[in-house]
């Protein structure tokens, strides 16, 4: 990045800040929520209560840390733990994905409110899809959550991701206006309720970027400028909550338009451009209700889903690639049932049986109508006495396929998988082990996409072993907490698309047996004292991730490629009343991305993200607040697949207004 | 004693011959990674992996296609995604490149025009922006790197050849299974001349998909079917039957040429598989096919399920077979092995006789070859002149000079076709 163009940016920011505060000011606009501090409060005694059961590998980010970082979805959320490596393509609408502990994307449930979003095409969740600003908490699990009432579909994953929404507790209004860099505008709008045991919201969001960031390739062999085409991105989402006790409904609307780059490549001019696009329909809508009845706990669950995709490459200024307009629909229908009885207050016995029915639907070529009936049963176990904790299940998945497809449906899946958990506390130490196999069942594009399915795919299985100590410390003035632990994955049958030998031609296989060691380590550390609040987040990921795929073949034993060995995140918030300031560092370790050449590498990287905010009140329950981020401060080029750059340095202002 | 002189004196013959390799091999790196790369291979050692970069201090671009000598001085390589033919002094240098062919595939000269497949509907021209519906192929002019006509053939149309005055293009409709089209089954005859359309020829085989390679009347075409219902199909095609307005010019074999290649003594060496997506089962096959012997029996003989010396044997042992070669200069040949999928690619070298002689680490996806004339005589770009042509030297149909002329084959020399 030259010096003139920091100084463009910076200067086009603080025209930017005028405009918007005189703009806000003029329309006495709206705003944020006044609830936070509340809701903060409310936040912090979860933790505590989730404190006390320290067996399962949790990381949590909720409230005001939440809020604090710099963070626009739940995948900028999730790079603050340990564990954890983004897959993202760059450009703003790019598909961001999660991977923990190198399982792969498609081993990552994501779960709002306890159910699983789900994709039955590709099995990965676009995580960009998904708003912070109504949830409370973002958890990880490795393994399993270990609730004593747990649907069966939440033991169904190798890591799971808990987004909790967040629970109204009083009325109020509140509106956002962002501008940031790339020609990116967004405004949202909450509005929420509490009164008779029921609370509410409703939020709207929408937002457009232009996405058109510089970007530039320099080494011994090129020195490449350009600007980002066709990474472009519209959205709106609209959602809405209604919780009552132990009732709670969630409804759910996503529409976006946007555009795919390609990778950064050799070209003599722009004279020809390659444009793919896609458009996005997702709707959801679910709802939970669990009861109480002396030792005895129900939970019942039901959702329905319906998700539109079309992907078309047929442009006029697209003369010279393959013309493709392709729609995909799914539908989705899910109910569960749980069951937990507690005979004694240290045992807890559950049992839970979930069905899912997806369809999909597609105008490709040699393909036709796929349902898939998908149902889970789980019974596990739960002991905590005297300190020793032990958590065992027992999961059964059944999945059938029916469709007049030309290769014909997959057989039947049939498999038990086990999971087991042991623990022991001493006071503030707590030691724990566990294990868990678990497969993924391939997905409706893995057996039936037309010229790459193959119905004969076993499912992929991981297997997983982790050992692990945590640590608490809490005074009134400090709170401090570690955990370390180390783990061991294999994953087998890893089902990725290969070409086949001889034919030009590629196909869905069952092919790589991968082997991972790793050590994922966390620790914060709070302080408060009168008016200062200081919160210190750090944590770190070492990782050995292994080809054992063909002991004859050149790569055996050699790292997989994308996988950092190391990858660290510290982040520092300083709050004095309401002024809040966040510096966090994000550091990824070099990372192969071929076996074919020793200078096939991605380089490491560090992101220095800053984050001011200032929340001023103007009048009785009126406040206004304001907030300037900066991203990748040292403007530092990297990429997470090679050429595919990511954005460099860049500005968020945002102007709130709550009532 | 003896035995050891015997030894000695094949050594330094093997060496001798191994002077005369020199294989220019481009490696088609990952789509869209902008990492495609020319090995190039000289006296058994790879001499590098990024030969174009090393030469010209830049990057060759994403997924090189196709390379062909054009003459003495001249060398073009189609660079397929990055819409680019690159043009190079068989010593590396680049001397031009152009943009006006996009979406590129195959190439093919009379030695003093590169003729060029592509499966886009624009093309640059002298006289302005062209557009078509289907594919096309363009003639460049090696004075200018001008194209100096278009014209319209099949839908995606892949190989091509030129024999006597006319280009044999081989259409593949191969964006069938996402575009409104089905897949082509055609191979376009054009005078090179006039770049006008002289007829189609119908194969009744779809997709004809791959390598094609020709030996002088004959050409070998790789029909890979639907992988579903159509099954995989060699089809041998006599281009002199063809230009008679014969329509009995070619023979379908039960086999598949995915990979193909010429032999000095005009024979075709193919590898390649079935597929059928309904099993997920394949069933390969690795032939050498007499052409005459084909033509003459129509389909009943010709085709041996057999390579020369080891070559078979070694062949099945690699992991991802996904080229073969044999140089025409000396009767050396290669095959390339993709590898493990992420890792470098691997060239396998055997003696004319078929005996393995060495394997040598290259980059990903080795694919396309080209071997140096052995003297090894390089001259400027400017000194190509009409008068070149005229330097007593044969050549084949590809302009490349031959110092083995074979029976039964057409040469050039002096600029008139001789039948040796």
């Amino acid at each position: 990045m030259t010096k003139t163009s920091l100084f463009k940016k910076i200067t086009l920011c603080g025209i930017l800040l005028c405009i918007y505060i005189s703009h806000v000011c003029a329309q006495d606009a709206d705003t944020h929520s006044s609830g936070i501090y509340k809701e903060l409060a409310d936040t912090l005694g979860s933790v505590n209560v989730y404190g006390r059961r320290p067996l399962a590998t949790r990381q949590a980010l909720h409230g005001k840390e939440l809020q604090a970082l710099s963070t626009t979805s739940i995948a900028d959320a999730l790079k603050y733990f340990a564990g954890v490596q983004i897959k993202d393509y760059g450009g703003l609408g790019g598909l961001k994905t999660v991977n923990v502990r190198s399982l792969g994307a498609q081993h990552v449930g994501i779960y709002i409110d306890g159910i699983r979003v789900t994709n039955a095409q590709n099995g990965t969740v676009d995580l960009g899809k998904f708003s912070l600003s109504t949830m409370e908490t973002v958890e990880l699990y490795n393994a399993n959550k270990l609730d004593d009432c747990q649907s069966a579909s939440e033991y169904a994953s190798g890591a799971t991701v808990y987004l909790r929404t967040r629970r109204p507790v009083n009325d109020s209004l509140s509106a956002q206006l962002r501008v940031a860099s790339f020609g990116t505008y967004m405004a949202k709008a909450n509005m929420q309720f509490a009164r008779k045991g029921w609370c509410g919201f409703v939020d709207i969001e929408g937002l457009t970027s232009a996405g058109d960031y510089p970007f530039r390739y320099k080494s011994e062999f090129e020195d490449t400028i350009g600007h980002r085409d066709n990474s472009d991105i519209k959205y709106g989402r609209i959602e809405g909550a209604l919780f009552k006790d132990g009732f709670s409904s969630h409804i759910y609307y996503y529409y976006s338009e946007r555009g795919c780059p390609g990778g950064i490549v050799r070209r003599l001019s722009d004279k020809y451009t390659n444009v793919g696009r896609e458009w996005d329909g997702d709707f959801f809508t679910q709802m939970s209700y669990n009861w109480q009845a002396g030792n005895h706990r129900f939970k019942v669950n039901a959702k329905y889903t319906n998700e539109y995709l079309r992907y078309c490459t047929d442009y006029p200024e697209n003369q010279n690639t393959a013309k493709v307009n392709n729609h995909y629909r799914q539908e989705d229908i899910y109910g569960a049932a749980c069951y937990s009885w507690r005979p004694w207050h240290w045992m807890a016995l559950s049992a839970s049986y979930d069905i899912r029915y997806s369809k999909l639907n597609a105008d490709l070529k040699h393909f036709d109508t796929v349902h898939r009936t998908d149902q889970k049963q789980v019974a596990a176990l739960q002991i905590n006495w005297r300190g020793m904790q032990l958590a065992a299940s027992l999961l059964h998945q059944h999945y059938k396929d029916y469709t007049q497809t030309h290769t014909g449906a997959a057989d039947p899946l049939d498999r038990f998988t086990p999971s087991i958990s042991l623990g022991y506390t001493l006071k503030s130490l707590t030691l724990r082990a566990w294990h868990k196999k678990i497969f993924r069942a391939p997905t409706l594009n893995d057996l039936y996409y037309t010229q790459a399915g193959n119905r004969n795919l076993k499912p992929e299985y991981t297997k997983q072993w982790n050992i692990g100590a945590e640590w608490h410390y809490s005074s009134p003035h400090w709170n401090a907490s570690i955990q370390a632990d180390g783990y061991i994955n294999k994953i087998e049958n890893r089902i990725v698309c290969l070409p086949l030998k001889g034919t030009y031609t590629w196909s869905m296989m069952n092919y790589g047996y991968t082997y991972c060691r790793g050590l994922n380590a966390t620790g914060n550390v709070r302080h408060s004292i009168r008016d200062w609040n200081f919160s210190l987040l750090t944590s770190l990921t070492w990782q050995r991730d292994l080809d054992r795929t063909d002991p004859d073949g050149d790569i055996y034993n050699k790292p997989i490629c994308y996988s950092p060995t190391l990858s660290y995140g510290i982040t520092g918030i300083v709050a004095w009343r309401r002024l809040s300031l966040t510096v966090s560092d994000l550091h990824v370790s070099e990372r192969m991305w071929s076996y074919a050449d020793p200078e096939d590498v991605l380089k490491p990287y560090n992101n220095i993200d800053i984050k001011l905010s200032y929340l001023h009140t103007v009048a009785k329950k009126t406040d206004i607040g304001i907030c300037l981020e900066v991203n990748d401060l040292l403007d530092e080029q990297y990429e997470h697949i090679p050429r595919y750059p990511m954005p460099g340095r860049n500005y968020k202002l945002t102007l709130s207004l709550s009532l | 004693m003896r035995k050891s002189i015997f030894t000695l004196i094949l050594a330094v013959m093997t060496h001798m011959a191994m002077a005369q390799e020199k294989i220019i091999l481009l490696n088609e790196g990952n789509w869209q990674a902008d990492n495609g790369r020319i090995s190039y291979f000289e006296n058994g050692t790879v001499v590098s992996n990024q030969w174009f970069r090393d030469i010209n201090g830049y990057k060759l671009g994403d997924t090189p296609n196709d390379i062909i000598q054009v003459n003495d001085n001249l060398i073009a390589i189609a660079i397929n995604w990055s819409n680019i033919v690159q043009f190079i002094k068989p010593n590396g240098e680049a001397v031009a490149a152009t943009e006006d062919v996009p979406n590129n595939r195959k190439l093919a000269s009379d030695g003093r025009h590169v003729y060029i497949s592509s499966y886009g509907h624009e093309c640059g021209t002298v006289d302005g922006m062209k557009e078509f519906t289907k594919g096309y192929v363009a003639k460049i002019d090696i004075n200018t790197f001008k194209v100096v006509a278009a014209t319209e053939v099949g839908y995606e149309p892949e190989g091509i050849a030129y024999y006597k005055g006319h280009l044999f293009v081989a259409n593949t409709g191969g964006y069938a299974f996402q575009e409104d089209h089905e897949y082509e089954t055609t191979v376009s005859i054009l005078d090179a001349e006039t770049m006008t359309l002289v007829r189609n020829v119908d194969t009744h085989q779809i997709n004809l998909y791959g390598k094609m390679s020709q030996s002088g009347k004959y050409l070998c075409i790789n029909s890979p079917g639907d992988y579903y219902d159509i099954q995989a199909a060699a089809i041998i095609f006599d281009c002199d039957k063809a230009l008679e307005g014969d329509d009995d010019c070619f023979v379908t074999l039960p086999y598949a040429a995915t990979y193909n290649c010429t032999t000095r003594d005009g024979k075709f060496l193919a590898i390649g598989s079935r597929y059928s997506y309904y099993t997920g089962e394949y069933q390969f096959n690795y032939i050498t096919i007499d052409p005459d012997e084909v033509m003459m029996s129509d389909g009943a003989s010709g085709v041996e399920e057999s390579l020369p010396g080891t070559v078979l044997e070694d062949i099945k042992k690699i992991s991802m077979p996904y080229g073969i070669y044999v140089n025409p200069y000396t009767g050396y040949i290669y095959a390339t092995d993709a590898g493990e999928f992420v890792s470098g690619g691997a060239l396998y070298q055997w003696s004319p006789e078929g005996q393995l002689l060495g394997k040598h680490k290259v980059y990903i996806n080795p694919a396309h070859f080209l071997s140096l004339p052995p003297d090894g005589h390089f001259t400027g770009i400017e000194d190509i002149t009409s008068e070149k042509q005229d330097d007593g030297y044969m050549h084949d149909l590809h302009g490349r000079r031959v110092t083995t002329p074979q029976p039964g084959h057409i040469y050039i020399k002096n600029g008139k076709k001789v039948l040796k």
